[in-house]
């Protein structure tokens, strides 16, 4: 266990699942908005997946459904914290998971 | 010299995941549904014949999909 410096960036995946009611067009903004925290930390956005309307194993918020999205950004550990309390906040996200791919 | 037990070692399948798979990634639903059963539960590892360290790394991936709801906790199959 390695303590890092403040800034320092290590690779994240974060996963969100969104309500299926929104418009699919207006993805990519909110999510962009919600992406500013880390742009204004020094964190890089590498990858937007937006995998769009998925039917879900079992229901979430009694959706049946979900707009799937997966980032991959370069950020500080703060950055990502924030980032993930910010997407909880919001009525139309429905679930977030953050992971450190190679963490290992 | 000492005899072998008469309860021979049943021949080990080969890991599937020697096809190539080093990072087992839980958005692969496809791959992961290959170890579980229809009713949800994760396979075994004496049923699957991976590594442990590969099944350690199966079974967080898979719990990993369930939270995302891409994999079922249970399926009303029956």
């Amino acid at each position: 266990m390695s303590t890092p410096a403040p800034s320092r960036l290590r690779h994240y995946e974060v996963m969100v699942i969104l309500d299926p009611s929104l418009d699919e067009r207006t993805i990519a903004p909110s999510l962009d908005a919600f992406l500013s925290v880390v742009k204004n930390d020094g964190g890089t956005i590498e990858k937007v997946d937006i995998w769009g309307r998925r039917r879900m194993a079992f229901e979430i918020n009694k959706h049946g459904e979900g707009i799937y999205a997966v980032l991959d950004l370069q950020a500080a550990p703060a950055a990502v914290q924030e980032l993930d309390r910010q997407l909880n906040l919001n009525e139309s996200v429905l679930r977030t998971k953050v992971l450190r791919p190679d963490e290992r | 010299m000492p005899k072998p037990p008469i309860r021979k070692p049943k021949k080990k399948a080969n890991p599937l995941l020697a096809a190539k798979i080093d990072y087992i990634d839980y958005k692969d639903t496809a791959l992961l549904r290959k170890f579980v059963s229809d009713r949800g539960k994760i396979r075994a590892r004496r049923v699957t014949g991976v590594s442990a360290q590969q099944q350690r790394q199966l079974a967080k991936a898979i719990k990993n999909a369930r939270e995302m709801a891409l994999l079922p906790y249970t399926s009303t199959a029956r």
